[in-house]
Formats: structure tokens, sequence, C-alpha cells
């Protein structure tokens, strides 16, 4: 498994089950996933009317970003009024689906996305500010171009974890993306330096299309004046800044980048303890290897006079 | 925010593993504990037991090229090309893949394996950031603290995860029976009879600790009865006899009757109580299996194991009651009062009672003798109660969520700090979660 899925699996095994015709059942499971966001699958009402609750840290901001629009565009007929802690539902209703297996599989998928589509709408209001200031830089050469035009759009800050955060930026030539990075581990930071270098070199050795990753340790400059953005100076916090270029910017491209970044910090801790384990592993072979070298180098066992209790002696060993 | 986490609840049997977060009432992932990686099978290698075959030179002898292709000797990617549960089972019937079992009788063998099942099952299926959750893990009895230090390690170097608990499953299972309307008191003394699907373990527990020297276990379990099913099957000729029919039969027929004489007899007067399975076998056929005298002897082989075994004839009422007898004397009230079923192979109907009868026959009769030998001495009696609840399958699992969600758990839990501060060490003690002073 090198990619971790976007969609919750959970989600999807009960709904899969749900939705092939079993009994109804109550179900009531709290369900977490990446990034503290806590799911909520219950039976509240009856049995066949299913409710997905969402809670998620930066809903406020989420919000601010545009994320009603994508939920709505996706979700539109089944969101219902949050439930109470949560801040966003919607109900399934078993005995009204897609007839048709294949329409039913879709919305699993889609359901089971939630997080992922929660998460996008700050990226798709990017993307649209791209667009718009890319028609607008059109029309001027890229000396006259107004003040507003060559700066680009406001940062948006998306606090997602307690203390870290994702800040995207669109501007007319690209949409920057920077992950403010703490490590709680020495070890593990050494990992991820390690990393983010595998990372950033990335597009020097092979892949030419693969978008600028820059690694710093105190805020870019885009980053200047935002609030809630400390230089430290300790160099705790790590900035990885992944510059969209207009490649990755089509419409075509635009769920598959969306989805692929938001699952970039989980992707690098998932990785980070991924080769842990296989250090382990080999750490492991190394010791088992040494210790047969010990037990091949323990002398044989020589032969020794023995006494019994009545004063004769007799040989031992071979 | 991030202190409001569920706790990880995992539960690793050597058959399937339980995964899931505390404050749900049944797991939320139940697969195989199977793990497939590329190469050959564990079998294949000759060893056998799960180990990492040991080269027969050390590596760096034979120029670092071993002779197994172990995973250190690879440079690529090879370490995440892998699958676990359901997957690997699928995956491992096809080319390239060999399906191994990192936990034989309950203990951890192969930790490489058990690390790579752990990281996936925390990443792909409960996806979750180990930093931000407490985990409760289960551990047999008589585990030796080793492995409880090696678990530590892992969880704590590996994972980074916040805190970390490991219970003992029989106690969980005790903590299960909470939900009976039967127990009165939450008290973690008891015997727990634990049967899964290769062996069934009669342990018992005071104030949450194991009395390591009284547990017994029985060959005798799920799949025991299967194979039983699977026999009489074939001693009529039914159409169809796999192994899967047989455990579709015990799974959905099966039940405990008070005397297998009688129930004989009413079998024969009363012909509705013979039923009929129907099987889709591959190609689209359907056959129909009779289904008779089995629905009452399969789980019939714990009480009276001479008619499946020739080995073990001791049934499993004597087992118990014997397992209590050489426990202290002063907690063997409790005991009695305070038997709790666990595992899949505890579901029959009436096992329970059937259980607390025989248990009960038998230390009336011991009462008996022994007012007869005082001469005239008058026992008050004991109190048997053998405690079924709705949680039975996933005991140990549901144990670990009801305790997982109480807010002092956390408190319980050693964290990384601590391990740091005194090495693995500090897992081989454990405050005891629920017990007095508890919730």
């Amino acid at each position: 498994m090198l990619l971790l899925d976007y969609q919750n699996v959970l989600i999807q095994s009960v709904l899969t089950e749900r939705f092939s015709g079993a009994p109804p059942v109550s179900i009531d499971q709290t369900v977490s996933d990446f990034d503290g966001v806590t799911f909520h699958i219950s039976t509240p009402e009856a049995k066949t009317r299913i409710m997905v609750s969402l809670q998620i840290r930066c809903f406020q901001e989420l919000l601010r970003y545009g994320a009603e629009d994508v939920l709505n565009r996706e979700y539109g007929p089944y969101v219902v009024a949050p439930e109470p802690g949560y801040d966003f539902s919607i109900v399934v209703d078993l005995e009204n689906l897609p007839a048709d297996k294949e329409a039913r599989d879709e919305l699993v998928k889609k359901i089971s996305l939630l997080k992922r589509n929660a998460m996008a709408g700050p990226f798709e209001q990017a993307y649209q500010e791209h667009y718009h200031l890319k028609a607008e830089a059109a029309k001027f050469t890229s000396e006259e171009a107004p003040q507003g035009v060559r700066e680009g759009g406001a940062v948006k800050a998306i606090h997602y974890r307690e203390e870290e955060a994702i800040y995207v930026k669109a501007s007319h030539d690209r949409v920057t993306v920077i992950f403010s990075t703490i490590f709680r581990e020495e070890t593990d930071r050494v990992f991820g330096k390690v990393f983010i270098q595998e990372f950033v070199d990335a597009r020097r050795r092979a892949i030419q299309n693969a978008p600028q990753v820059l690694f710093r340790n105190d805020p870019p400059l885009e980053l200047q004046g935002v609030p809630g953005v400390k230089n430290t100076g300790t160099g705790e916090i790590g900035y990885v800044t992944f510059v969209l270029f207009p490649r990755h910017l089509t419409p075509q491209r635009m769920p598959d980048v969306i989805s692929h970044i938001q699952t970039f910090r989980d992707y690098f801790h998932y990785h980070i303890k991924a080769s842990k384990a296989y250090i382990h592993s080999r750490m492991r072979r190394r010791t088992a290897d040494f210790l047969q070298v010990l037990r091949r180098a323990r002398p044989d066992n020589e032969e020794k006079e023995r006494k019994t209790a009545s004063g004769r002696t007799f040989k031992v060993g071979s | 925010m991030a202190n409001q986490t569920p706790a990880v609840v995992m539960d690793n049997g050597t058959g399937f593993s339980k995964l899931g977060f505390a404050g749900n009432d049944s797991p939320s992932f139940v697969f195989p504990t199977a793990i497939a990686t590329k190469g050959p099978t564990a079998g294949a290698s000759g060893s056998g037991s799960g180990r990492p075959a040991v080269a027969n030179k050390p590596s760096f002898l034979t120029g670092g090229a071993g002779p197994t292709g172990h995973l250190s000797m690879k440079r690529g990617t090879e370490d995440l090309d892998f699958f676990i549960g359901d997957e690997a089972i699928s995956a491992a019937s096809g080319p390239g893949y060999g399906l191994h079992y990192p936990i034989r009788h309950g203990q951890v063998e192969n930790w490489d394996h058990m690390e790579r099942f752990w990281s996936n099952s925390i990443f792909k299926y409960l996806r979750v950031e180990p930093e931000d959750h407490h985990f409760l893990l289960t551990e047999p009895p008589l585990n030796p603290p080793e492995n409880r230090e090696n678990t530590a390690e892992i969880f704590f170097e590996s994972f980074n995860c916040a805190g970390l608990y490991i219970a003992v499953q029989a106690v969980l299972a005790l903590a299960a029976s909470w939900t009976s309307s039967k127990v009165t008191d939450r008290s973690l003394t008891g015997t727990v009879i634990d049967s899964g699907d290769g062996v069934t373990h009669v342990i018992p527990v005071a104030e949450g600790y194991v009395i390591g020297s009284s547990i017994k276990s029985i060959p005798i379990a799920g799949r025991d009865i299967t194979y039983f099913v699977q026999s009489l099957l074939r001693d009529r000729g039914e159409p169809d006899s796999s192994l899967k029919t047989a455990q579709e039969i015990k799974e959905e027929y099966c039940y405990v009757s008070p005397d297998i004489v009688n129930e004989f007899a009413k079998y024969d007067r009363d012909r509705s109580r013979f039923m009929k399975h129907v099987v889709a076998q591959p190609g689209g056929r359907q056959v129909t299996v009779d289904v008779g005298y089995e629905r009452f002897l399969a789980p019939e082989i714990f009480f009276n194991p001479e008619i499946y075994s020739s080995d073990f004839l001791t049934p499993l009422p004597v087992v118990v009651d014997g397992v209590i007898q050489s426990s202290p004397i002063d907690v063997r009230r409790g005991l009695y009062k305070n038997i709790v079923l666990s595992g899949g192979s505890t579901l029959y109907k009436d096992f329970g009672r059937r259980l607390q009868r025989d248990i009960k026959q038998l230390v009336d009769a011991r009462i008996r003798q022994s007012e007869v030998r005082s001469g005239g001495a008058k026992s008050g009696g004991l109190e048997v109660q053998v405690i079924t609840h709705k949680r039975q399958r996933h005991g140990p699992w549901f144990g670990g969520s009801l305790l997982g969600q109480t807010p002092e758990f956390r408190s319980y839990c050693h964290t990384k700090a601590e391990y740091q501060e005194y090495g693995p060490g500090i897992v081989r003690r454990f405050a005891l979660l629920g017990g007095p002073g508890g919730s």
C-alpha cells in the first residue's frame, strides 16, 4: 500500500452492506478518521434511515471558503440539519435508494468521501480564483499588471489540526499550497526531513511533471502577515510548499489533485512509520544473525569426570 | 479537542482480529489475523512456526545475499507490498503472495509481520493518526512479559501512540459481563470460559488478577464441533458434507439439550424437529441437507467428550469445578458465583443453563458428602451462577470498549514519556482498570 485511500473504509463497508438489501438493523457507531475527524453513523428515527454525521475541527473555516457549495453539490438531496455536536449531517433513506446497483455504489462512494469533500471547499475555491485571475492577467502584459492581479488572492488558512494548518493561495499562474508540519518526536523529525528532501529532489531527477516542492523552517514569504503564523525561530515547525502549475490546474485533474494533496500529511506520517517498521525488521534480522554466531561460538561440551555419591567415577558426553 | 478522540481497541486473536473504537457496541472491523506478503508461505519455508527462517550462514558471511530473500535484503518498496485480513486471503489465493498468521496460540510469533499488520490496520482500516489516540490492546493469559515489552516497543517507537494499555482478555471478558442484568456488583472476580475456534480455556480471575496456576485448557472448541457435525453428515451420506456446510448447520441449528436420552425420544415423537438446510453449491445447484440429532449432539461434546474424542474425556463442568477447587480457598465462592462465558463457541442456546446445572450438581454432591462426614453439620449452600450476555461473541473486545470509554482510562495508560523514562519494562505492570476504586 503506497498511497492511502481517500474514502473511509468503515462507512463504505457499513453502507455497502446496508444497501445490498440486508434486513435493516439499528446502527450506532462512532468512527474516527485522520486529523481528529469524527463520524457518527446512526439510525435515530427508523432503522431504514441512516444518518451520517461529520465533525471536523475547522468546519467554520471551511464554510468560509466555500465548503457549503461543494457539500450541497455532492449531497444535495440528502443534507439535513446537523446533529447536535456535529457539523454536518446527511440522511439516506434505505427505502428510497437508486434502483440500479451502479448508482448505489456511486452513492456509497460519495458518502464515504465525506471528509474529503468537506475539505475540498477551499481548494476548489482557489481553483476558481486561479481561473479568474488567469483571465484577468491575460489582459495585461506581465509588467503592467495591476497590483491585485500580480499578487493573487488572499491566503486561505485551514487549521485542520491543533498545531498544524494548510494555507492555500491562488495566483494567476499557480496555486500554492503550504503545509505547516510539526513533529513531537525527534526521530520523526529526522525521518521527515529525509522524506521531504526526496520530494524536493523528485522534480530534479525524474518526474518533470511533479509540482514543485519547497521545504523551509521559517514561514515562507507567502504567509507574511497571515494571522496565526508565528516565526518561532527555533525551526520546530517546518513549512512544506507545493506549487501547483497550470498543468495541474485543469478542471479534469482537479478532483485527483485535491484528493492527493489533502492526504499529504497522513501519507507522510504513514510512510515515516512504515520505514520505521522496515528498519525494525532489519534490526530483528541482524539480531537473529548475531545470536546464531554466538551459538556457534559456544564450545562443545568437554568430557569431564563426574562422581557418584559413592565415589565412583564415570564419563559424560560423547 | 484532541483529547476527545476515542480510544482504539484492538483484540488480536489467533484466528480473528477485532478492531474498533471505544464506546461502540461492536467492533468496526473483524477480519482474519492474516497477512499476505510477496514470496512463499510460511509452510513452504519449512519452519512452520511462522518465524522468519534463519539463514544457514549469517548474511555477512554469505556476502549479504541470503538464500531466503528476506525482506531485509530488499531495497525497494517491497516492505509495503502486502495485504491483511480478508484481502490477504484473496490475494494469497492468487500467485505471488504467501499467507502468514503472525499469531499462534494467542501469542505473537512473528513480530515483523505483526508490526506491519498493525500499521495497516491503523492507517488503512481504522484511519487514525496513532499520535492522537490511546490504544487498548489485549493479550492472552500467561503471555510472557517479553511479549508485552515487544508490543510496547512497536507501539511507542514505531507508532508514537499517545498512550498504551494492555489488558488480559479474560479480565475484559469479565468486564463485558457487566452488561448482563444478572450482574449486580461490578466485581472483577469470576471464572471465564473462553471458547474460540481452536481451544477452550477456563481461567479463574480474582480481583482482576489471573490465577495463572489454575488455568486449564480443553482441546475441544468450535472447530471440533464443526468436524463432529461434518462426520455425522458423512455417516448419513448427505449430498453435501463440506466443512462450510457443517459450520452453517452448527451456527444455525445447534442448541444444548438438558438430557440427551429425553431429547432423542422427543425427536422420535415429533418429526417436526428434524430440519432441512438448503445449500447453494457453486454452479447454481441447490441441494437439501437433512439436519437431525446433530442439533443437540454437537454442543454435547463439551459435556460428554467421549462421543467425539478418545483422548480427552473430562466434561467441561468437571474441568470448571476442578479449576475453582484448585484456586485459593478464599476466592472460590466468588468464582462459583460469577462464571462468565466468552467466545463464539459459547453461543449455543441454553449452554449456560446446562453448565450451571451440571456444576451445581457437582458442588451439591460434594457438600452433601462433607455434611455426612462431619456428622450433622449443615452447610449454608453455595451459589453457582453462569452468566450469559449479549456481547459474548466479541466479549474481550466489548469489555475493552466499555473500559476504554471511561474517563479514567487515560490515566491508567502508559504514555510515551513514561516509556522513554523507564524503558520497555514499564509495561510489565499496569494499574488495574475498572478495579476497586474505579468506576
